[in-house]
């Protein structure tokens, strides 16, 4: 059996309370992943997800389709939630628990692996410094392993332009993590 | 080697990361154009390695799930009893502007058969 379109469970959705459900079931993973790395911990992550869920559903009887996915809209709504918690983060300067417990952790694991994992941690945080765009970028293509076309219906570019942001990413994450 | 080139073969480096090569748009590099690549083939190959799916805790997912569901199916009875609201009181008012002019309707007749007796009556009279 053919599984229902996402346009058929958003009209639906306005009458039917489940048909939400299985929206959400269908995306709750990839928005939860696309927040986790551009967060950095799983608190977080789970806050803004729900956020992002509670939005979504909030606007969704006015959700028109203008030919982008309907994945498209919630990486959207997540995007907007994550850059204002990034900005309302610069002002608090949180640590999460999770970072401190961590540190703590790799101080007592074998020396080989904590140097991997703390190389994994650096280039992740590395990312975290980038520009909002091409941290989405990164997270869409090799966490949601979307293609340049893909990528570019969620982001609203051309897959040439996708091409040309994902090269300028690189270039400019490597510059970071030589400095 | 031009800006665009180096994007392709970028590009095409990543989609192979990920599964999704299309042989169709393979960049053949010239030896010095995949050294100058290199190091950033190399850091695509970390990032891609670095960044493996998390799964959500189950208990979130269910929990979420349930509120959300529970959450839509408030707002749907809302906007029903909203609805239903707004149409009876679109058909009351209807009813009242039909009566209204039914009764409208009558005193009119009423009126306009007092005027004309009345004016035959001063006809009679004065003739």
């Amino acid at each position: 059996m053919q599984a229902e379109s996402d346009s058929d469970l958003i009209a639906r959705a306005r009458e039917e309370p489940e048909a939400f459900g299985l929206l959400y079931e269908r995306y709750v993973d990839k928005i939860y992943n696309y927040i986790y790395y551009r967060t950095g911990n799983h608190h977080d992550a789970e806050d803004l997800t729900a956020r992002t869920f509670y939005r979504a559903l909030n606007h969704i009887s006015r959700y028109v389709d203008r030919g982008a996915p309907f994945s498209a809209w919630l990486y959207r709504i997540a995007h907007n939630l994550v850059a204002n918690w990034h900005r309302d983060r610069c002002r608090r300067q949180i640590i999460p628990l999770e970072d401190l417990i961590v540190g703590r952790l790799k101080r007592e694991e074998p020396a080989s692996l904590a140097e991997e994992k703390e190389e994994q941690d650096l280039l992740l945080q590395t990312v975290r410094r980038l520009p909002p765009e091409r941290q989405q970028l990164i997270v869409l293509k090799f966490v949601e392993q979307m293609s340049n076309a893909e990528i570019g219906k969620v982001m609203g570019r051309t897959e040439g332009a996708i091409k040309s942001l994902y090269h300028r990413t690189l270039v400019a994450l490597r510059k970071e993590l030589v400095k | 080697m031009k800006k665009e080139r180096m994007a392709e073969a970028l590009a095409f480096h990543a989609e192979g990361l990920i599964g999704q090569r299309d042989d169709a748009e393979a960049v053949t590099l010239a030896d010095d154009e995949h050294t100058r690549l290199a190091p950033l083939f190399e850091l695509a190959g970390r990032l891609k390695q670095s960044m493996q799916p998390v799964k959500p805790s189950a208990t979130f997912v269910r929990t979420l799930g349930e509120e959300l569901v529970e959450r839509a199916r408030r707002r749907i009875a809302l906007t029903k009893r909203v609805r239903r609201g707004l149409l009876i009181s679109a058909a009351a008012l209807g009813s009242v502007l039909s009566v209204a002019s039914v009764v409208g309707a009558i005193a009119l007749v009423i009126t306009r058969n007092r005027a004309r007796a009345q004016a035959r009556a001063m006809h009679a009279s004065t003739g």
